[in-house]
């Protein structure tokens, strides 16, 4: 008898083993009941902390909306101010679960970030003073002085991208380049347009409207997380054609006199 | 089943009661006759009671009935699996997968169709330049046609998706608006009979609005038809294949437990009766091993062709689809460039962002500019040996590169990499003719029949051509294994199942036959 008991254990033993024999799905953002997902603090119209600690802007805005198509309602969402020199490792690590922080896919990031969208595709462009009929594109930034600040490399897609022999000043926020260009110091603002737009709401001055670079603003998610990455796109998809994204950016960039896209951008695909 | 008519379902559960038993009754005697007959009405309690399986002929029985329904289930977990199997090659291989490849047509159609118009408009009167104001009339009129076949087959795919079927249909009203405009701006332009290169305000204006409408707004939702209807078979192969994978390990569970009953019976026999082997048993056992080997190592087969139908071919397939419509279309920001120059920084830019998608070289802390890229093409990918070592870029060719098999597939990519880096000299080249004021001699070398830009792009093109259809053969092989593999799989199961079942009863016949 002690044979057949023999195989009755191992017997006992498979069928435990089979339980166990269900697929093994990784983990998905599109499977979480509760979302965190990093915002930027400090860019008006685009991600802003108010006093309260709340945060409001068209990122967070698009950020709800995708959430609440992932079937996370807002109650759900944790924010999290995450800079950009953190964006990747926040993501890697799980500390975010989603990054809509004017995050641009750009082929290097790519290696290590999945992205969903992009959502818009903001382009550089540049904000002079009202009366400076004469800069109509980025060329006729010749001589003039535009700025720079620290940590980004707008400047540098004028003056060594573009080859224009701009004369970059040193500031530390696009916050003080718009004071700078209105007390008369600078000439010109140059950077993406919805930031642009956000500084300049409320602020005399002109849109050049004259764009030449795209800066894809995508939707970060851990690296291969496909299956959030394809649920993010269907939630693009159908904020633009439900109209949310054309109330959204009217909403936050219709006062600028910026030239805005209402029509889906092309995505990136997930990878 | 004709051995137990009454107890087949009952004594399953208690599978190992019997044999558990912390105090089994003392082995009986060999050849005791059964217990006798009872009258009828007795027999349902004493099967109740459970006595019969203290009998011999009771646990013969036993030992049957599980044996049957482990093949049973053995049979039902193939039959289930081979389905899947099946649902994932037709998937892949038959519905959604060519027809997603087929609406990546799309894409490039309506681009093209942009391409075409700027030539048209580019080459004002001068009817010969490129390849023709009547050849580009009639390629135009062909991607018209390819462009409306592939968003039939894109709103087939839509099926019961909504908002794809919405953005097909926005694509659709988009191209007719589209149209309007363009056959404006050829209106216009053939009313103003320019010379090559120089057009008046009113054409770049009416052409500025059609391509807006088709850069902005119909290409990136053809695009995106291609990756969500992509993405729906890319779910689908991961559900199906995960399946066939978890079929075959249930394959695998429930043949060995089928093994294992069959060998427990062996063994009771054996020690029953004293006889070493009963060959039927054995017949059975051995039919069993080979059907759960053949079932799993089928299923293995399986998951490996569909992988690398869908990997090797669907993916790359798709990749490669992506690089060549948006090669074109940077091809044609060449003549947009030369066409408009009030926008020439604009389709400067676009030039290098779409090549900086095809192929992105390592360029260190170099700003990102076009110099810069031609100096990266020669740096890294000159040297570059598809199949050997890292691969110094990124892109589309980049993640080619990084999947490359040796052989023909690395042949092939190298000769797109060549052939690419040759399209960018050509480039370079032209920039610099029309920065230094020479706009005639960049037309000349852009869209001259003999200075060699057209005909660089177009065996640049074939070799991307080859290269597809490297993966294209990869892709039919798999799936030609797939659906052999599977052929016959109907009809083999359940006869293997039947003939190791017979193979049973007719092993332990004659023992219960000792009872009668």
């Amino acid at each position: 008898m002690r044979g057949t008991r023999a195989v009755a254990a191992v017997l006992a033993a498979a069928v435990l083993a089979g339980c166990g024999l269900g697929g093994t799905e990784e983990e998905s953002a599109a499977d979480k009941d509760s979302l965190v997902i990093g915002v930027k603090a400090d860019q008006p119209a685009l991600g802003v902390k108010r006093p309260d600690g709340t945060y409001e802007g068209f990122d967070v805005d698009v950020a709800t909306y995708i959430a609440g198509k992932m079937g996370v309602p807002k109650s759900r969402i944790t924010w999290k101010t995450t800079n950009s020199s953190v964006r990747e490792e926040a993501l890697a690590k799980g500390t975010v679960d989603m990054i809509v922080a004017t995050y641009s896919i750009t082929a290097k990031r790519k290696m290590k970030v999945t992205f969903g969208g992009p959502y818009y595709v903001a382009h550089q462009d540049t904000f002079v003073r009202a009366d400076a009929a004469s800069i109509k594109n980025v060329r006729d930034l010749k001589d003039k002085r535009i700025c720079e600040v620290t940590g980004s490399n707008s400047w540098r897609r004028v003056i060594e991208e573009r080859k224009v022999a701009a004369r970059p000043v040193t500031v530390g926020t696009y916050g003080a380049c718009m004071d700078a260009l209105a007390a008369g110091t600078l000439d010109a603002v140059s950077t993406d347009d919805l930031i642009l737009a956000g500084f300049a709401a409320g602020r005399p001055g002109r849109m050049i409207n004259a764009p030449f670079t795209d800066e894809k603003y995508g939707v970060g998610l851990k690296k291969g997380d496909l299956r959030g990455c394809e649920e993010v796109n269907r939630a693009i998809t159908a904020m633009y054609q439900d109209g949310t994204a054309q109330r959204l950016l009217t909403q936050w960039f219709g006062r600028s006199g910026l030239k805005l896209t209402t029509s889906v951008p092309q995505f990136e695909g997930c990878t | 089943m004709t051995m137990s008519p009454a107890q087949p379902a009952a004594p399953a559960p208690r599978t190992p009661g019997p044999r558990l038993d912390p105090a089994p009754p003392p082995r009986p005697p060999a050849r005791m006759p059964a217990d006798p007959p009872g009258p009828r009405g007795g027999r349902l309690r004493t099967f109740l009671r459970g006595r019969w399986l203290k009998t011999i002929p009771g646990r013969i029985r036993a030992h049957v009935v599980l044996c049957l329904a482990a093949l049973v289930a053995l049979l039902a977990v193939l039959t289930v699996s081979v389905g899947n199997a099946r649902d994932s090659v037709q998937t892949i291989g038959h519905d959604a997968g060519p027809q997603v490849v087929a609406t990546g047509t799309l894409y490039f159609a309506l681009s093209d169709m942009d391409a075409q118009v700027s030539n048209i408009l580019l080459i004002g009167r001068e009817h010969n330049l490129g390849i023709g104001y009547d050849n580009s009339l009639r390629v135009y009129e062909m991607r018209r046609a390819e462009a409306d076949a592939a968003a039939v087959q894109a709103a087939q795919l839509a099926g019961r998706d909504p908002a794809l079927k919405r953005t097909v249909q926005e694509v659709l009203d988009g191209l007719g608006k589209y149209e309007r405009l363009v056959g404006q701006a050829m209106q216009l332009d053939a009313q103003s009979d320019h010379a090559a290169g120089e057009l008046p305000p009113q054409v770049v204006d009416a052409y500025r609005q059609a391509s807006d409408l088709m850069k902005l707004q119909l290409l990136p939702k053809a695009y995106n038809i291609t990756l969500d209807s992509g993405a729906h078979v890319r779910q689908s192969y991961e559900t199906k294949r995960s399946a066939v994978l978890a079929g075959r390990a249930w394959v695998a569970l429930t043949g060995l437990i089928a093994l294992l009953l069959l060998i427990a019976t062996q063994l009771y026999l054996a020690r029953t009766f004293r006889r070493l082997l009963n060959p039927a048993l054995v017949l059975a056992t051995l039919g069993t091993v080979v059907l759960t080997a053949v079932g799993a190592g089928l299923l293995t087969a399986h998951a490996g062709h569909i992988k690398k139908a869908k990997e090797d071919g669907f993916d790359s397939i798709l990749q490669l689809s992506r690089a060549r419509a948006i090669s074109h279309s940077a091809f044609a920001d060449e003549s947009r460039y030369l066409l408009d120059p009030g926008r020439a920084d604009t389709y400067e830019q676009t030039y290098l962002d779409k090549s900086l998608s095809v192929i992105y070289p390592d360029l260190g802390d170099k700003p990102v500019n076009l110099e810069n890229y031609y100096a990266g093409l020669e740096q890294k990918v000159a040297p570059y040996k598809p199949g050997k070592g890292a691969v110094p870029f990124l892109g589309f060719f980049g993640d080619e590169a990084r999947t490359v098999d040796r052989g023909r597939e690395a042949d092939a990519l190298g000769a797109v990499l060549a052939a690419y880096r040759t399209v960018q000299r050509n480039d370079a080249e032209m920039r610099r003719l029309a920065s230094s004021g020479n706009r005639s001699g960049a037309i000349d070398l852009r869209m001259g029949r003999t200075s060699g830009a057209i005909h660089d792009f177009d065996n640049y093109d074939k070799a991307l051509s080859l290269l597809t259809a490297v993966h294209q053969d990869a892709f039919d092989d798999a799936i030609r294994d797939a659906d052999g593999g599977l052929r016959g799989w109907n009809a083999v199961p359940a006869a293997g199942a039947a003939l190791i079942a017979l193979l049973v009863l007719a092993g332990v016949r004659p023992r219960l036959a000792e009872f009668r």
